[in-house]
């Protein structure tokens, strides 16, 4: 009992890890602009028009695994995993070899830090976890029904040393960009966020059409025109910084009519 | 989303935030003003230049006796051909021209492919709005062109000066140093009320335009996937949103909108040894009128600057 308990150990942190890795690099697909896959492994290995599929094909791959472990006892998965780690190790190798700028990109955009021994250090170690449960019994989710918490501690310990993202986390959390230089929210969550506000519903009844004819974003605002009914701008400028963005509005009359605003800020 | 009127963009933005319009201006700080002319070459003797600028007039300028030009290399301007599209540094009220660069252009951009053994030719992918061009590296430019970009394969950065001569583009100078591997982004700082870097220039705007191609824009704003991204650590602003550049190098200063998305200058990290070395980054891509009449040197490439919006 007490062996398979040691084997069946590390199952949780696999299936977790996988799962992680998944998430990780579909959000990085999503948001990835070409640059930020440019950086990122495996993806830089591959030409550039199938970046997006190769991060893709892992990222199904893992979440694969990841289900096997966690509902079947099935020996295919178990390998499988053994065999992706292996692979794994052997393309980090590869990247640092061959392109030692790029990150490891194991866990998305996260992962940007050029691959160091450390992340060769961590595929090792998930080879020789998964080739460990390779003969734990039952399935994944009764090691997370009964996990023996020693044993996983340590392979959390030996995994979170072995992670330079947890560091790369750190930083960014402690320097954070100031709201200038952050990518703003989307267009239209901020226009969301201008219609709940009170500058809003005190003009909504001016404006000849709900929509903006143009909106645009400028150091920590964003601003939205509309015309209001005598043919004039009216102005929305949405800050994107806090939580409760201040909202600030004008009217300006047409061009021809130069004398301009009659603005008045308002808050939220 | 189209631009209806980005012009109005400033007016509308300054009304709503409560501060004072401001308008596009030059100006040296010391030294007098300096006047970028362009334009088809008419005719031309040593002392004097007609040219037919892009809306259809003419212009004769006074050769000054100590201006120089380029065309491929130095050349006395006497002996510039009929026909060739000049840019032209012009002093006293724009009258006296002292520099000419005659069909010069500048290939920016990431490597696709490179064929050929002597004579090379190089592919290049310019960006989402500027396609793709195909230069050719002379035997005689290859080798200063490739000790200034260490990595010379394709998916590394080019940036070259050259020429036009019958339809082909020639890459002759490097415009500056490429680093042998990409630089990580500069640690965040705080927001600096002035932001140091290198300018460059590009030859994607049409002639007489004056303007910056900026690469911190709203992906989404701009309709350019790829912008939003900068070694500099610059902040986010508008296509026309005004931009106070200020060239180091030669104190002058000027305020010029944004009229493009610069997503190929967002992916350098390289710097201007013009004067000094300059941070890291490209800060903006300026048409080449205002390059010049910023003090610039289209050859050199780059200069040194500093910026402020508003």
């Amino acid at each position: 009992m007490g062996v398979t308990h040691v084997l069946a150990s590390q199952l949780p942190v696999l299936i977790v890890l996988l799962s992680l890795g998944t998430v990780a690099k579909i959000a990085a697909i999503r948001s990835g602009s070409p640059g930020t896959l440019a950086q990122l492994g495996p993806a830089v290995l591959v030409p550039d028009r199938f970046r997006r599929a190769a991060l893709l094909c892992c990222a199904v791959a893992e979440a694969g695994l990841a289900a096997g472990l966690l509902v079947t006892a099935h020996p295919l998965f178990r390998w499988a995993t053994v065999a992706f780690c292996a692979m794994s190790t052997y393309i980090l190798l590869e990247l640092r070899r061959r392109r030692p700028d790029a990150g490891c990109g194991c866990f998305g955009e996260v992962s940007s830090a050029p691959v160091g021994w450390r992340s060769i250090g961590r595929t090792v170690v998930l080879t020789g976890m998964a080739g460990m449960s390779v003969w734990a019994e039952g399935p994944g989710w009764l090691a997370f029904a009964h996990p023996s918490w020693e044993y996983l501690l340590a392979g959390v310990v030996v995994l979170a040393l072995l992670s330079p993202e947890i560091e790369t986390l750190a930083e960014r959390a402690r320097y954070r960009a100031p709201c200038e230089q952050r990518r703003g929210p989307a267009e239209s969550v901020t226009l969301t966020r201008l219609r709940s506000s009170e500058a809003w519903q005190a003009h909504e009844a001016h404006l000849s059409t709900a929509e903006p004819y143009d909106s645009w974003r400028e150091l920590c605002w964003r601003f939205f025109a509309f015309r209001n009914h005598d043919e004039h701008d009216v102005v929305f400028a949405v800050s994107l910084a806090g939580r409760r963005p201040t909202v600030r509005v004008a009217v300006v009359g047409s061009e021809d009519s130069k004398p301009l605003p009659v603005y008045k800020p308002v808050s939220v | 989303m189209s631009h209806p009127s980005v012009e109005h963009r400033r007016v509308l933005a300054a009304a709503v935030l409560g501060r004072e319009p401001a308008a596009p201006s030059t100006g040296a700080e010391d030294g007098e003003p300096l006047r970028a002319v362009t334009g088809e070459i008419r005719d031309i003797s040593p002392h004097l230049i007609v040219v037919e600028t892009p809306e259809g007039g003419e212009e004769r300028l006074i050769i000054a006796p100590w201006a120089t030009a380029w065309h491929g290399g130095d050349t006395p301007p006497g002996d510039l051909p009929v026909g060739a599209r000049v840019t032209m540094r012009a002093l006293r009220d724009g009258r006296v021209v002292e520099r000419i660069w005659a069909d010069t252009i500048r290939l920016t951009g990431t490597i696709v492919s490179i064929d050929g053994r002597k004579d090379i030719t190089v592919k290049l992918d310019c960006g989402p709005h500027r396609g793709r061009r195909t230069a050719i590296i002379p035997y005689r430019a290859s080798g200063r062109l490739r000790v200034r970009h260490p990595q010379f394969e394709p998916g590394y950065l080019f940036d070259a000066i050259g020429v036009r001569k019958d339809g082909v583009s020639l890459a002759l100078l490097p415009a500056t140093s490429q680093p042998s591997h990409p630089a990580p982004p500069p640690p965040y700082t705080g927001m600096q009320p002035n932001i140091s870097g290198t300018i460059t220039w590009s030859d994607i705007f049409d002639a007489e335009e004056r303007g910056a191609a900026y690469p911190m824009v709203e992906p989404s704003d701009a309709a350019c996937p790829d912008a939003g991204m900068s070694c500099a650590g610059l902040p986010y602003l508008a296509i026309g949103s005004l931009l106070h550049v200020r060239n180091v190098c030669a104190s002058r200063s000027a305020s010029m909108p944004i009229v493009a998305c610069g997503c190929v200058a967002g992916r350098f990290c390289d710097r201007c040894v013009q004067c000094g070395t300059s941070p890291r980054g490209r800060i903006a891509e300026l048409a080449p009128a205002s390059f010049v009449e910023l003090g610039g040197e289209l050859i050199d490439g780059c200069f040194n600057a500093q910026i402020g919006w508003g």
